[in-house]
């Protein structure tokens, strides 16, 4: 495995553990189709199957990460 | 006199909640004197809309639907406009705000290339958070509310004549105050959880063309 790959598992792994924290009954809407919300375990199976939802999901919740150690939210 | 049209599909979860929060901005709309093109449920079809473009000329469009990077969709998902569109030009000197997904990634880009003066929209998956406890009501609902606000004040800066940067700036401030909000707050537990899906919505939120445009 290279170095890159290493490394995007780990942000996978991370994303799934922080998603596995969410309440069970959280629910959002994310281009998924047919209008459905997605539930905490739907969003745990598109990021495992790496689906389109799936990186966008590991993009938000890295993106936020970054801007929150940055200090935005405040 | 200005001219706006909205296009309001209605025919799953996620578009009720889009047609229940521009249901203000018809009405702001309206009570300030421009002509107001409401194309909702069956009416928002690709036949209606670009008829009623060619024949009433809007400044400014307002889509809420889905999208994805090359496509804006109305009643069922049928496609409004794409890249390939031959009636993209169609778009020429309007000012556009697309509540879609992912739809100024190159729709936009495509779209001000055609002649369209504007084109406001995200980059990525328009996020929607819900509260398990509203049962799917878009009124009851205390989550979606921090969602749709900034997208509010977007259009309405826009139907009160000021610029697309302004709009998108004013916006851009309430997302970051609900994503401080969301991501600080202990009125309710859950909360922490909507805030990265707020801020994939802030990081997604570009303009493309004329930044200074206004009806």
């Amino acid at each position: 495995m290279t170095e890159e790959n290493e490394f995007k598992k780990i942000e996978k792994e991370i994303v799934i553990e922080r998603l596995r924290q969410t309440p069970p009954t959280f629910k959002i809407s994310l281009g998924s189709e047919e209008g459905k919300f997605l539930s905490r375990d739907d969003l745990i199976k598109e990021v495992k199957s790496e689906s389109r939802i799936g990186e966008e999901i590991i993009n938000i919740q890295l993106g936020y990460l970054r801007a929150f150690k940055k200090g935005l939210f405040s | 006199m200005k001219c706006i049209l909205f296009s309001r599909p209605k025919h799953d979860d996620t578009m009720e909640y889009l047609y229940h929060y521009s249901k203000e901005l018809i009405k702001l709309s309206e009570s300030i004197g421009i002509t107001t093109i409401n194309l909702e449920k069956e009416a928002a079809n690709k036949k209606f809309v670009v008829e009623r473009i060619i024949s009433q000329n809007p400044d400014l469009i307002i889509f809420n639907g889905h999208g994805s990077s090359r496509t804006i969709s109305g009643h069922k998902d049928e496609i409004l406009f794409s890249c390939d569109d031959k009636n993209l030009d169609i778009l020429k000197g309007k000012i556009i705000y697309s509540l879609t997904c992912s739809s100024a990634s190159k729709l936009g880009i495509e779209s001000v290339n055609r002649g369209a003066l504007v084109f406001i929209g995200y980059k990525y998956d328009f996020a929607v958070g819900r509260d398990p406890d509203s049962e799917a009501s878009p009124r009851r609902d205390k989550i979606a509310k921090f969602f749709f606000e900034p997208s509010n004040i977007l259009s309405s800066f826009l139907i009160h004549g000021k610029t697309a940067k302004i709009a998108v700036n004013k916006a851009k401030e309430k997302m970051m105050e609900n994503i401080s909000y969301l991501s600080m707050t202990r009125d309710f537990p859950d909360a922490i959880h909507y805030a990265p899906y707020l801020y994939g919505n802030y990081a997604g939120l570009i303009i493309r063309g004329h930044e200074e445009a206004s009806i």
